[in-house]
């Protein structure tokens, strides 16, 4: 290894150490796209058209630094999220933000059950079988040790929601119009719409993400100096987060919306998309939207029982015996049957739950931005690490307009009415 | 008024302090605790002698000795006789609860591992007052956001006690010392009686500046033994921060076929600065090793072994094993070689011991031995060694000359690691 490592040079050099370095940033963005994000994008496209592709602009650019600012932090204190926030913020706010974290994300997994049972629906194989089939595995999967094998081959699989480019081109968008309302949106300003940009935005920048990113930066071990490799990598998680997005709006912006239907769920999507774009089409979108849910309802649990754990001082890590993080096993297996059983009571209030958990998201994400804003412009914790003036700028911006936008929605049912 | 008061951290921070006249003074903003300069478990550890106070807009430390902390129906009375302030020594080789402690991770020395704590218990006694345990369960989390008695009183309904657990304060050693300038080696003096093992666990799990003040605290012994222990992203960490000097050092006190297995993990230009900067005695073995691939025998054998001539004595070889101060692992087995390093036998501890002292090497040694080649593939040790019960075999080249050996509790974390990885 040592004298292989001396011959590689130039280019392969490059390639081989983005490649040991590859990972964080392109699995949090694939990540981001679960069902929740599924449904949500294909939901703005049945019912705007290409009227709403514009936000996916902004979207790219707040995630692109915050998820910078993640990595930062990761690389240079080697120290989770919540740890710095429980260390810095006082227990109040890591309080409060951990157990709306916690809420937010039972309600996150309930969507991505949802989207597992609706995609398998396509299939034919009824929510009563799949569900728990998926829960148990699942947890299997994760409490007997083999989530890295695990999360490899997810990060495989989710190649496949790059099938949603294939559905999309099989819709045949009209490219010009999708031109032209990225350069001049035009859509009808009125609470409705707000408040789908809100969810868009929303679900693009989830709060637990950054706490998943700032830990697999840590997982990884990388360094400042290899940094430039680190940014690659988290500009390729945002495309493809944002490429995603932007296909499955064009996919249901083309074929859903001239056709004037209407839809609450991804599974909706898929089931419309058959009409109108082949049952091939249909079913492309169905397993995209299987692998993602399967990959995120693996990782949300799983990631929110750590980090609570963490900022609440329990044992934590699959690698410990069920004794020794009994807090944390406990959490994990409680967040996973609520989700899982919530899905199969008939008639529950799926859509509600769904919304619930985007408001608490949005709740959070303000107060989570804010506290890693003054975490990374903190001297003693980053040293010369900390935030450039740009990246103050647009880091502070995008409070101020999430936190616009998140008050706006928290007000909007009370307008309504 | 009893003369014993105890009380938590959280329940005197922000408390208004009143002077003699029942004028308030001051907040309380924070207390100071000597941090144990003498070493371990000096009772005058516990005691606090600082109170930070914030007076108008200024803080700044008096001494806790003028200070009284009482209670009168739960609540928390904080009186001061006299302002007197304390000397910047006493603050910088003091600790600090809140700064320092208070939802900081610290070292259960009991437990061995790294605990965050919730709250510190304290009490007043006529002598003083002293800081007695930290909190670190369920019922201490909820005391401070204030919700700790209704919880209890609900779960007391169901017959179920809250769980609290603590750490007594002479198990607590912290490791934040961020804000002091206090001399780390004594800070962390604890810490220097965990086995190496656990100390590398902790290491793990501690954020990047407080592992290398940690690692920084340790003697060269000790932190050989430590870095041999730790995974290899925190050993990179340690190797790519610690000053050459001392990172050589270090490296000089490990086996070499370690050292080699970490240089090769690093950059080739750290690898290269760190062996240049090792004695060139280390610094060769650990060359040669490098020179082979990660799967031969040749790259996880050790030259750290012991050979004799055949026609030593049991004595004589018993004295130079006296003198040399072996490590365990080199006993395991002992070899016999030509002049030429031809390996012409083995023998170990046992037959050594039980044989009179006038016999020579020749007469107990083993003379076919079980060997390994160097640039055999590693994957062929582990049935050779479970095989015949080895603890250790003789790595020898093509031309039988003796090169080094391998030890079983090397090949035992390959052994497990490919089961794991077979079992996927």
């Amino acid at each position: 290894m040592f004298r292989l490592k001396l011959k590689l040079s130039g280019f392969f050099k490059h390639l081989a150490i983005f490649f040991a370095i590859l990972g964080p940033g392109i699995i949090t963005g694939s990540v981001d796209n679960d069902a929740g994000g599924i449904t949500t994008y294909s939901v703005a496209g049945a019912m705007y058209g290409y009227g709403l592709i514009w936000t996916l602009i902004p979207s790219f650019v707040v995630l692109l630094v915050i998820q910078e600012m993640n990595a930062r932090m990761g690389i240079v204190t080697g120290k989770g999220l919540s740890d710095l926030i429980r260390e810095n913020a006082g227990l109040k706010i890591t309080f409060f933000i951990f157990i709306g974290l916690l809420l937010s994300n039972i309600g996150n997994t309930t969507t991505e059950f949802a989207g597992v049972a609706g995609s398998m629906e396509i299939f034919g194989v009824s929510k009563y079988i799949s569900v728990p089939v998926v829960a148990v595995m699942v947890w299997f999967l994760v409490v007997k040790g083999t989530y890295k094998i695990a999360e490899r081959i997810f990060l495989i699989f989710s190649v496949s929601l790059l099938t949603y480019v294939v559905s999309a081109l099989m819709a045949k968008p009209d490219w010009t119009d999708i031109g032209t309302s990225l350069i001049h949106p035009q859509f009808e300003v009125n609470t409705q719409s707000i408040a789908m940009i809100i969810a868009l935005v929303g679900t693009t920048i989830a709060p637990w993400m950054q706490f998943y990113m700032q830990s697999s930066v840590i997982e990884k071990g990388l360094k400042m100096k290899n940094y430039k490799y680190t940014i690659i990598d988290i500009a390729v998680g945002c495309v493809v987060t944002v490429v995603v997005a932007f296909f499955i709006m064009v996919a249901c912006g083309s074929t859903l919306h001239p056709n004037g239907i209407q839809i609450n769920e991804a599974k909706d999507a898929a089931l419309a998309l058959k009409p109108l774009a082949g049952r091939l089409a249909s079913q492309v979108f169905a397993f995209g939207l299987f692998v993602a849910s399967v990959f995120s309802a693996t990782i949300l649990p799983l990631a929110t029982a750590f980090y609570v754990s963490e900022a609440f001082g329990f044992e934590a890590g699959i690698d410990k015996k069920w004794d020794e993080a009994k807090e944390f096993y406990t959490l994990y297996t409680g967040i996973l049957i609520i989700s899982a059983i919530i899905i199969l009571v008939p008639n529950a209030p799926l859509i509600k739950i769904s919304i619930w958990s985007q408001v608490l998201n949005g709740i959070l994400l303000p107060v989570v931005l804010v506290c890693m804003i003054l975490l990374i412009n903190n001297k003693k914790i980053m040293g010369n690490y900390v935030n450039k003036p740009h990246q103050n700028i647009i880091g502070w911006g995008a409070v101020i307009v999430l936190t616009a936008l998140s008050v706006l929605l928290l007000f909007m049912p009370l307008i309504n009415k | 008024m009893t003369s014993l008061t105890t009380f938590y951290l959280s329940g005197i921070i922000g408390k208004e302090a009143f002077g003699a006249d029942g004028d308030a003074i001051g907040i309380v903003k924070d207390l100071l605790v000597n941090a144990a300069p003498t070493g371990i478990n000096d009772p005058n550890q516990q005691l606090v002698i600082g109170v930070k106070l914030k007076i108008k807009k200024e803080s700044k430390f008096y001494s806790f000795k003028s200070f009284i902390v009482t209670k009168a129906r739960e609540v928390l009375n904080v009186t001061c006789t006299e302002l007197a302030e304390v000397s910047p020594d006493e603050i910088n080789n003091g600790l600090l609860l809140v700064e320092n402690i208070l939802d900081k991770q610290i070292v259960d020395m009991n437990g061995r591992k790294l605990v965050r704590v919730n709250d510190v218990r304290l009490v007043t006694l006529p002598t003083g007052t002293f800081a007695i345990a930290v909190d670190i369960g369920i019922e201490g989390l909820l005391r401070r956001i204030g919700i700790s008695i209704p919880i209890k009183k609900v779960l007391s309904l169901f017959k179920v006690n809250m769980p609290s657990k603590y750490i007594l304060w002479d198990d607590v050693q912290a490791i934040d010392h961020s804000s002091l300038n206090i001399r780390l080696s004594k800070s962390y003096a604890k810490l220097h009686t965990l086995h190496p093992s656990d100390l590398a666990d902790i290491l793990e799990d501690l954020g990047k500046k407080s592992s290398m003040s940690v690692f920084s605290s340790l003697d060269e012994e000790k932190a050989a033994d430590v870095l041999e222990e730790l995974e290899t992203r925190a050993q990179i960490h340690i190797l790519e921060n610690l000053p050459v000097n001392k990172a050589a050092d270090v490296l000089e006190k490990m086996p070499a076929d370690e050292v080699a297995d970490i240089l090769d993990e690093l950059e080739d230009e750290r690898a290269e600065m760190l062996l240049k900067e090792m004695d060139t005695e280390s610094s060769q073995e650990v060359r040669e090793l490098l020179e082979y691939d990660d799967d031969l025998v040749g790259s996880i054998m050790t030259t750290d072994y012991l050979s004799f001539s055949a026609t030593s004595t049991v004595a004589e070889v018993l004295v130079e094993l006296r003198s040399k101060k072996p490590e365990s692992v080199e006993l395991y087995n002992m070899f016999v070689i030509e002049s030429n390093d031809e390996l012409i036998g083995s023998f170990n501890l046992r037959d050594l011991v039980v044989a009179e002292p006038n016999t020579s090497v020749s007469q107990i040694m083993r003379s076919e031995p079980f060997f390994l080649y160097d640039d055999q593939k590693t994957g062929e040790i582990a049935e050779l060694v479970s095989k015949y019960n080895l603890l250790a075999v003789p790595v020898v080249d093509q031309n039988h000359l003796l090169q080094g050996m391998v030890v079983v509790d090397d090949v035992v974390e390959d052994l497990i690691h490919e089961r794991r990885t077979k079992k996927r």
